[in-house]
């Protein structure tokens, strides 16, 4: 191994933050262009990255390890597989966009506006990349600190609120999760003669709680504390309520971070961490949480229904949608947990899609009300047919990526318990319902008298932002059309996953 | 007493002298800060050379009464370093307000003499007498704006609560030297073992732990122990809070472990469930009433009375079976120390001007009207959260290791540490909030402190990175300096 590529990604945006914290503060045209330079860079590589990686190997690649804190064990332990470095992609993919997309709409302190986005990439990253234990939860909560400062100084009228309330949440879920990580730690090194060599180690301790290293009690414990604190990140029912007020707080490239990167955090900890290290917790758990995930598509569907905010409807069909995830992963079925993961992937592609339109509107309006909206489509016939597709897209049409994600989980699941698959399904229709709805309340008929008051300010989408509308685009097209590209990927990992969690492939 | 003993204890002998020397050049040349800065701080660096020179070594003197091992080394280099810092961060404010500079760092370099004699105390009587020669300047230093009614009101409240705690603590010694016969606390704890082993404990022991249980909480300001704080704190002046919310709560935690540990060690089953509570009470009571400060002097306050608790955490871990909660408590002393100096010498600089107040609503927009100092009190408020990589993260990450790997009861001592810490994300965001988020008020100018106060600030927010980014630097120090090691 010559070059230490996962590190080099990793940290291009530290150097970027660093670059442009030296630029001088009245130039903001500069450091909008060095940021989106530095995100541009990152994601080339994680380009270069998916183009080197390995295809159908088991295990993790491009592992760096380093010593940290050798007297505990901790070590600087960075390694990819499919999964990992599909999120690697999805996350410097969007993380370009939202830079691109913050262009216009931020005017006010555009330096630390950027360097905190860029720190927040670094953590993104980061928790994807990590294979210590330590240095994930290092991760974890560097990503904390520039979002609660993105939400609370460039925010809405109701900003504080929103962002304490998201890092309290997220951060009682963390520290408990800590608590956990060190009583794992604690667990091998004892087991192991009091070494604390690899206690933190990821592989090794996956390698140990296959081999049943992990008490019973201790795993209900310990799973417990970790589910909680991914549980508030996805966030499933009931620990959702942060969502909506932090997504319709936050600026727009805000809300395209938090839906497509930030809540598959917590997502990729369940499948990386909670199910594998607790195989046997996870299963004891393993139906109240499809209970909970089913209550959560079902709820999210039916409260996004009723929602007046542009904004807080796409956060409950968040909701909705991220359910399908969870329940995705706790079938232990393989195929379910691809569909699982192709609709973390997908989530992240058509949710910040529809961010980004609502965004648009926005930027001419300063209004997200949908009942002041109407007939958007005669004067923005752009904006109206893309935020039609993503609309499509989000309910879920075959040959867009977000059929794909929920049929692989349907089917997935369908031979475990039929009648969750059925329940399911049904939810496509409420979907369908208030995707549709919605647009048509926003788009079709006459233009609404708040919008004529505006008059010549309804101009349509502009260059700048159609290109940051097009890569996703595309995108949700190729995946729903070729979903093979990224299943091929995570058949190894979903394997290793269905075998860790110690079920029988099925699929 | 020899020669020997003497070099033994140089590093304190010197430090008296710098003191003096502070007096005498304030007297040379009156009314010149340039030559007692000079004193103070070239005094202090040959004070830390005197440390460093014993590093490593192992010594007693007179008769076993002060020991100097690795734990003196340590202790005294935090003492050296917080005398430093608070001399910094002093000079500034102190002359916008007409206060008399050398006072001021003499009583300053007198209280941490006392300091670093109660960190080489290996005898009670010693342990005593060191500890009133580091609390009674702290008086002085907490009523040293005397035309201040508060600062006045709270060094009162702080002479009196505090000399009822020294009585309180002398009382238990007294017990503690009438049941075993000797004032060496090598000797306390063999005497002890051997009486345990007979199983013949006397009441009149528990009596005496429970009079200096009591007196050694209301040092290091432990609920229900700490009515004391907030008042002291909030009505010194600011750099002083910054000196008294490190300085004696270091040196509570030194009398700590040379009492408690070093002397009543073979007791510790019986005080651990004792700690447990008082750690349980400690930092939830802190961080319950800290949320709803509106002083930020006074919301550190209560917060300084939180990390107590969690310092206590790790000698519950210690008592619990787990040497290396011990190690855990000087890491977080440490790495408390540079953190929350940092954040009372933000406020200092917002306060160099005299009249403005340490209310919350000072903060308005303060990342705005001087992003330095923002960002600077953000990092310090973030390490103080205990987000990673900060050394507020490390310091509670080894404590909750060590209280984990203690077990049983230790445990829930731990997740109840977590569920306080992130309570107090609240409170210390709450400003982050004021300094980004908020407007700031119109007459607010800048603050621009001066060369000597950057060069603190420097210090502080850079130990805060590196005890974040390379904590194994200063675990090989807390480690080495854990003499209790089995």
């Amino acid at each position: 191994m010559s070059l230490p590529i996962l590190s080099v990604i990793t940290f291009t945006p530290l150097l970027g933050a660093i670059v442009v914290a030296i630029l001088p503060s009245r130039h903001p045209d500069l450091i909008r262009r060095t940021t989106l330079g530095f995100t541009l860079a990152a994601w080339v590589m994680s380009l270069l990255l998916l183009a080197a990686y390995a295809f159908g190997q088991t295990g993790f690649q491009f592992i760096e390890a380093h010593n940290w804190i050798p007297s505990f064990g901790i070590q600087y332990k960075v390694g990819i597989d499919g999964l990992s470095v599909l999120m690697v992609v999805l996350t410097t993919t969007l993380t370009w966009i939202s830079v691109l997309a913050s262009f216009g709409p931020i005017k006010d302190r555009v330096k630390g506006y950027m360097i905190s986005f860029l720190i927040l990439e670094v953590g993104m990253i980061g928790v994807f990349v990590a294979l210590d234990l330590f240095l994930f939860y290092i991760f974890w909560e560097i990503v904390l600190v520039p979002m609660y400062l993105i939400i609370g100084i460039w925010g809405g009228a109701n900003r504080v609120y929103a962002t304490m309330k998201f890092v309290l949440y997220t951060l009682v879920g963390s520290l408990l999760m800590l608590v956990a990580i060190l009583a794992t730690a604690y667990a091998y090194q004892v087991a192991h003669g009091g070494s604390w060599v690899g206690a933190f180690d990821y592989e090794r301790l996956q390698q140990f709680a296959a081999a049943g290293g992990f008490g019973g009690n201790f795993q209900l414990l310990a799973f417990g504390a970790l589910f909680l604190a991914f549980a508030i990140k996805v966030p499933m029912f009931p620990f959702h309520t942060w969502l909506p007020d932090a997504h319709t707080e936050a600026p727009t490239a805000g809300s395209v971070i938090l839906a497509g990167v930030l809540l598959k955090l917590g997502c990729y900890g369940l499948i990386r961490f909670a199910v594998p290290l607790y195989p046997h917790a996870a299963h004891t758990f393993a139906w109240p949480i499809i209970v909970l995930s089913i209550v959560a598509i079902v709820y999210g569907a039916i409260v996004s229904i009723v929602q007046p905010d542009l904004k807080r409807l796409i956060a409950y069909s968040s909701v909705s949608h991220m359910g399908f995830v969870t329940l995705g992963i706790f079938v232990f079925s393989a195929t379910a947990l691809q569909g699982a993961i192709l609709q973390m992937i997908s989530h992240g592609l058509i949710t910040g899609g529809l961010f980004l339109l609502v965004g648009v509107v926005y930027e001419r309006t300063h209004d997200r009300t949908i009942a002041k909206m109407g007939g958007l489509a005669a004067t923005m016939p752009i904006w109206a047919t893309v935020f039609g597709f993503f609309i499509l897209a989000s309910a879920g049409l075959p040959g867009l990526s977000g059929f794909v994600g929920e049929f692989l989980v349907f089917v997935g699941s369908f031979g475990v318990a039929p009648g969750i698959a059925f329940a399911s399904i049904v939810v496509m229709v409420l979907a369908a319902t208030y995707l549709l709805w919605m647009f048509q309340r926003v788009a079709l008929g006459g233009l609404s008298d708040f919008l004529r008051g505006l008059g010549g300010h309804l101009t349509d989408m502009n260059g700048t932002e159609l290109a940051t509308l097009l890569p996703l685009g595309v995108l949700i097209v190729v995946l729903g059309l070729f979903p093979s590209l990224v299943l091929d990927l995570l058949r190894a990992p979903a394997q290793a996953f269905v075998a860790a969690a110690g079920v029988a492939v099925g699929g | 007493m020899s020669w020997s003993d003497i070099g033994t204890i140089s590093p304190v002998v010197i430090a008296i002298l710098v003191a003096a020397a502070i007096l005498i050049v304030d007297m040379a040349v009156p009314g010149r800060r340039a030559p007692i800065v000079a004193t103070a701080l070239g005094g202090l660096g040959i004070v830390a050379v005197a440390i460093l020179i014993q590093a490593g070594h192992n010594g007693r003197a007179f008769g076993g009464a002060y020991s100097l091992d690795n734990l003196t080394v340590f202790l005294d280099m935090l003492f050296v370093a917080i005398a430093a810092l608070t001399i910094m961060f002093a000079v500034d404010y102190l002359e916008s307000r007409g206060l008399p500079i050398a006072e001021f760092a003499a009583v300053l370099v007198f209280a941490v003499t006392g300091a670093m004699l109660v960190a080489g105390s290996t005898d009670l009587l010693l342990l005593f007498v060191a500890l009133e020669l580091m609390v009674l300047p702290g008086y002085m230093l907490a009523a040293f704006a005397r035309r201040d009614p508060y600062s006045t009101e709270g060094a009162i409240k702080y002479f009196l609560l505090g000399s009822f705690s020294s009585a309180i603590l002398l009382f238990g010694l007294a017990y503690v030297w009438g049941m075993t016969g000797t004032t060496r606390v090598d000797g306390v704890a063999a005497a002890l073992a051997t009486a345990i082993a007979r199983g013949s404990i006397q009441p009149g022991l528990a009596m005496g732990l429970a009079f200096m249980t009591a007196g050694v909480a209301f040092k290091m300001a432990a609920v229900p122990f700490h009515y004391w704080t907030p008042d002291a704190y909030q009505g010194s002046p600011t750099p002083v809070t910054a000196y008294l919310s490190v300085g004696p709560k270091v040196g509570a935690f030194a009398i700590v472990l040379r009492l408690f540990v070093g002397a009543l060690g073979p007791l510790k089953a019986d005080w651990l469930p004792v700690v447990i509570v008082l750690a349980a009470l400690t930092m939830t009571l802190g961080n319950l009433v800290a949320i709803s400060q509106d002083n930020v002097k006074r919301m550190l306050a209560y917060s300084s009375i939180a990390h107590t608790g969690y310092m206590l955490v790790g000698l519950a871990a210690y008592a619990g079976g787990q040497q290396s909660g011990l190690s855990a408590i000087l890491f977080y002393g440490a790495a408390y120390t540079f953190m929350n100096m940092g954040a009372f010498a933000i406020i200092a600089a917002l306060q160099r001007r005299p009249g403005v107040t340490s209310q919350i609503a000072t903060f308005a927009g303060l990342g705005r009207r001087d992003p330095w100092l923002g960002a600077l009190m953000t990092l310090f408020l973030l390490s103080l959260t205990g987000i990673p990589p900060l050394a507020g993260f490390w310091a509670k990450a080894y404590v909750i290791l060590a209280a984990i790997q203690a077990g049983g009861w230790l445990t829930a001592l731990a997740v109840l540490a977590m569920i306080n810490a992130a309570a107090a994300a609240f409170y210390y965001l709450r400003v982050v909030v004021y300094m980004y988020m908020r407007e700031p008020a119109a007459e607010a100018g800048p603050s621009s402190p001066g060369l000597l106060f950057r060069a603190g600030l420097a210090v502080t927010g850079v130990a805060t990175l590196i005890f974040g980014l390379f904590p194994a630097l200063v675990t090989a120090a807390s480690n080495a300096a854990n003499v209790f090691r089995g």
